[in-house]
């Protein structure tokens, strides 16, 4: 097996040195610092401070206790501009201009009705912004309630009190113990679980298989397979490439990890001050977590290895290959598709289904164990019946490797492939 | 190594593909020492023979018994120089990274295979071109490094599918040397090729194929002088009429050409110059030069390659009749 060592070295320096492979690996650290800087930063820099008029049309107090609301919300300065019905119009059109000539954000337009019917109109340059218009919408309903039950006589402090906001906080539980996560970091966190190994499978497969078709177009395969079986080749250039895959994905995880863990650092070094109170929690990942997800990556990119091998095998050059490629990618990427609507429903029947059926279980099952408990027999049942299916698909892979490395010319169809695993 | 013994032994190999035999019923060996030609014309069988001796391909009838063992071409390739038609590198390699690597993957280790990789690429005047990328070097350095993966675990046999086609004259030279100086030091080669004059200059023993089939094997000088040795150069001095009459023998001599100093005679058909020598020795005449003309191999070639395609011809007309 030294052979194959030789291969798996060869395989690991030379992609590793590759110019992609460092700017890649630099890149998505520094994509995931931004990540966590940019929002901060721009949040700060007074991007999300608003100037907004209040057109009050009203003949009560109303108007003044809108503008007041308003002005007392983060980042907002509220006027008000008290009109008369009539002048209304003539008033929007010059609060228009200002909107037009950036001095203003934007103006609510509040009359009686608004207490009556609940009737208002903001015009703005800043409609886009759903967060903003759902905390205006918020604060204006809060004040329209007020008004309405002040006018019904009930005593402003009972109101007060009334509309203390209800939050509920979602704690899951596991392995029947509460765990300090929220639904949304381990949404959050079955979500990176289901994008990583989707890419990861994808990318070092195709890899893998640019790998086979560049022995094939250099004609270097007649010189490698005079001292190498080609199971030795085959082996070794899927073990290098998965090294490669583990060491970038390893970089990538740990740099993630203390970016987040030392988030405070990270901005202090920027010159920047660290918000106070909207922390992002690490999600929880256990040892049992990290293995699951590791032991899945590497099955599944085996078997995902070994079919793009054999496309590559059967395919003259590079163009041709990426042809060949279709229904090896659509067997990936269909599944991956579907488990994505399924993020949030990890127990239905077609998300256990696919968990167990080796060709999207590597990604389906780790996202379901990432989203929510799994039965030990199910995760065992998944990596049994996917270890048959990597035993079978490496065995006729490998046939066809052997037969397709040497052949140059038309790619062959089903029946010559068919004949291609027989007399290998 | 053993002495005399035969470093490649093919016993009634046979290769099928898809709708075509390639390769059927050979036999050859090579013996330990020689410089052995595999000859024939295009798409006559040999690179798949040479494919078999390797076990990159499986005979389908047959056995290859390579240094009298059964351990096959790629076991063994720390012992087997192999150059195959097919050339090819690694184009994004560093040239010293991808030497070192095809060493190894012969089963030489780390170390030597270093070692040996700066000795060579210096011999071969490669040493600045060491830490380039193999797509920077010209065609002719690529060359150059493919020959020295070839050669650089001192294999002791060499297997050479077409070695003097695709390579530039100058570097046809230096391998050619250095291949000679192999070939003095002991070490087996066996090559292929489509150019006589090369086996000529270099062969001790050939075997020529021609549609899969041999059509004549053995050492050089009987092969040449099976086919044809049919000229002969005589001088004797003090010519009598025994001799003149002897020239002029029907039953031995088809033509004769006497130059006064010398006569060449041709041969009948299947007509034996030792008897020709013996009898004019028997005449009294002294003998001051008798010398078989030896046909070029080039000349035995198409005689041979020739007929066996016309007949080759013939036959598929009457299969397809």
């Amino acid at each position: 097996m030294r052979k194959v060592w030789v291969v798996i070295r060869r395989e690991f320096t030379e992609k590793v040195r590759n110019k992609w492979f460092i700017i890649s690996t630099l890149l998505v650290p520094l994509l995931m610092a931004s990540a966590i800087v940019l929002p901060i930063l721009l949040a700060e820099r007074g991007g999300g401070h608003r100037a907004i008029a209040v057109i009050d049309m009203t003949t009560t107090e109303f108007g003044l206790h809108v503008t007041d609301r308003l002005d007392a919300a983060e980042r907002v300065t509220a006027t008000r501009i008290k009109t008369e019905v009539v002048d209304m119009e003539e008033t929007a059109d010059s609060l228009t201009e200002l909107v037009g000539l950036k001095r203003l954000d934007g103006y609510l337009v509040v009359s009686d009705e608004t207490v009556e019917d609940g009737r208002a109109e903001y015009r703005g340059a800043n409609i886009s912004s759903l967060t903003d218009m759902q905390a205006m919408e918020r604060l204006l309903r809060q004040a329209v309630l007020v008004e309405r039950l002040d006018r019904v006589g009930v005593d402003p402090e009972l109101v007060q009190r009334a509309q203390i906001p209800v939050t509920m906080q979602t704690i899951g539980i596991r392995g029947g113990k509460l765990t300090d996560e929220s639904g949304e970091a381990r949404f959050f966190f079955a979500y990176t679980v289901w994008f990583v190994l989707y890419i990861a499978i994808l990318i070092y497969g195709v890899q893998v298989m640019g790998s086979v078709v560049e022995e094939k177009t250099s004609r270097i395969i007649e010189v490698l397979v005079s001292s190498l079986r080609p199971f030795q080749l085959l082996a070794g250039k899927v073990l290098g490439v998965g090294t490669v895959g583990l060491f970038q994905f390893m970089i990538w995880g740990v740099s993630a990890w203390v970016l987040i863990r030392h988030r405070d650092v990270v901005l202090g070094v920027l010159g920047i001050e660290v918000p106070t109170g909207s922390g992002f929690r690490l999600p929880n990942v256990t040892a049992g977590t990290l293995a699951i997800i590791v032991t899945f990556f590497l099955l599944g990119y085996f078997l995902y290895a070994a079919m793009f091998a054999a496309v590559a095998a059967m395919s003259s050059s590079e163009a041709e290959a990426r042809q060949a490629q279709t229904p090896v990618v659509m067997l990936l990427v269909l599944p991956s598709v579907l488990l994505i609507g399924l993020l949030q429903q990890p127990d239905s029947v077609l998300a256990v289904t696919l968990s167990l059926i080796p060709f999207s279980s590597p990604i389906a099952m780790p996202v379901r164990w990432a989203a929510a408990e799994v039965p030990l027999p199910e995760v065992l049942a998944s990596v049994g019946l996917l270890l048959i299916a990597l035993w079978l698909v490496t065995w006729i892979a490998a046939r066809i490797y052997r037969v397709g490395i040497l052949m140059y010319g038309k790619r062959p169809n089903l029946k010559e492939l068919l004949r291609w695993v027989r007399t290998a | 190594m053993n002495g005399s013994g035969l470093v490649v032994e093919i016993q009634g190999i046979t290769k099928r593909f898809a709708g075509h035999t390639a390769v059927r019923d050979l036999s050859l060996s090579v013996r330990s020492g020689s410089v052995y030609g595999l000859l024939g014309p295009n798409g006559a069988g040999k690179t798949t023979t040479i494919r078999m001796i390797m076990n990159i391909i499986v005979p389908d009838k047959g056995r290859v018994t390579l240094f009298g063992g059964s351990a096959t071409g790629r076991d063994l390739s720390s012992k087997i120089g192999y150059l195959p038609e097919e050339r090819g590198l690694y184009k994004k390699m560093k040239v010293f990274d991808l030497v070192v690597f095809l060493a190894e993957a012969k089963g030489v280790d780390r170390r030597s295979a270093k070692h040996d990789a700066h000795l060579w690429l210096d011999r071969l005047g490669l040493s600045d071109w060491e830490q380039k990328k193999v797509d920077d070097l010209s065609k002719g350095m690529q060359q150059k490094v493919q020959f020295i993966s070839t050669v650089l675990h001192a294999p002791e046999l060499l297997i050479l599918d077409e070695p003097f086609s695709g390579f530039d004259p100058v570097n046809t030279q230096l391998m050619k040397n250095v291949v000679v100086e192999m070939a003095r030091a002991g070490t087996t080669v066996l090559f292929s090729t489509h150019i006589m004059e090369q086996a000529e200059r270099l062969c001790d023993s050939v075997c020529i194929i021609a549609r899969g089939q041999k059509v004549v094997d053995g050492p050089l000088a009987e092969v040449k002088r099976n086919h044809g040795g049919s000229h002969v150069i005589v001088a004797v001095e003090q010519g009598n009429a025994e001799v003149d009459r002897l020239l002029q023998d029907p039953s031995l001599v088809a033509k004769a050409d006497n130059y006064g100093q010398y006569a060449e005679v041709e041969l009948v058909e299947g007509g034996d110059a030792q008897q020709l020598l013996h009898r004019l020795v028997s005449t009294g005449a002294r003998v001051g030069r008798f010398e078989i003309a030896e046909p070029t191999l080039h000349k035995v070639f198409i005689d041979l390659v020739g007929r066996e395609a016309a007949e080759a011809r013939a036959e598929e007309v009457k299969t397809d009749a």
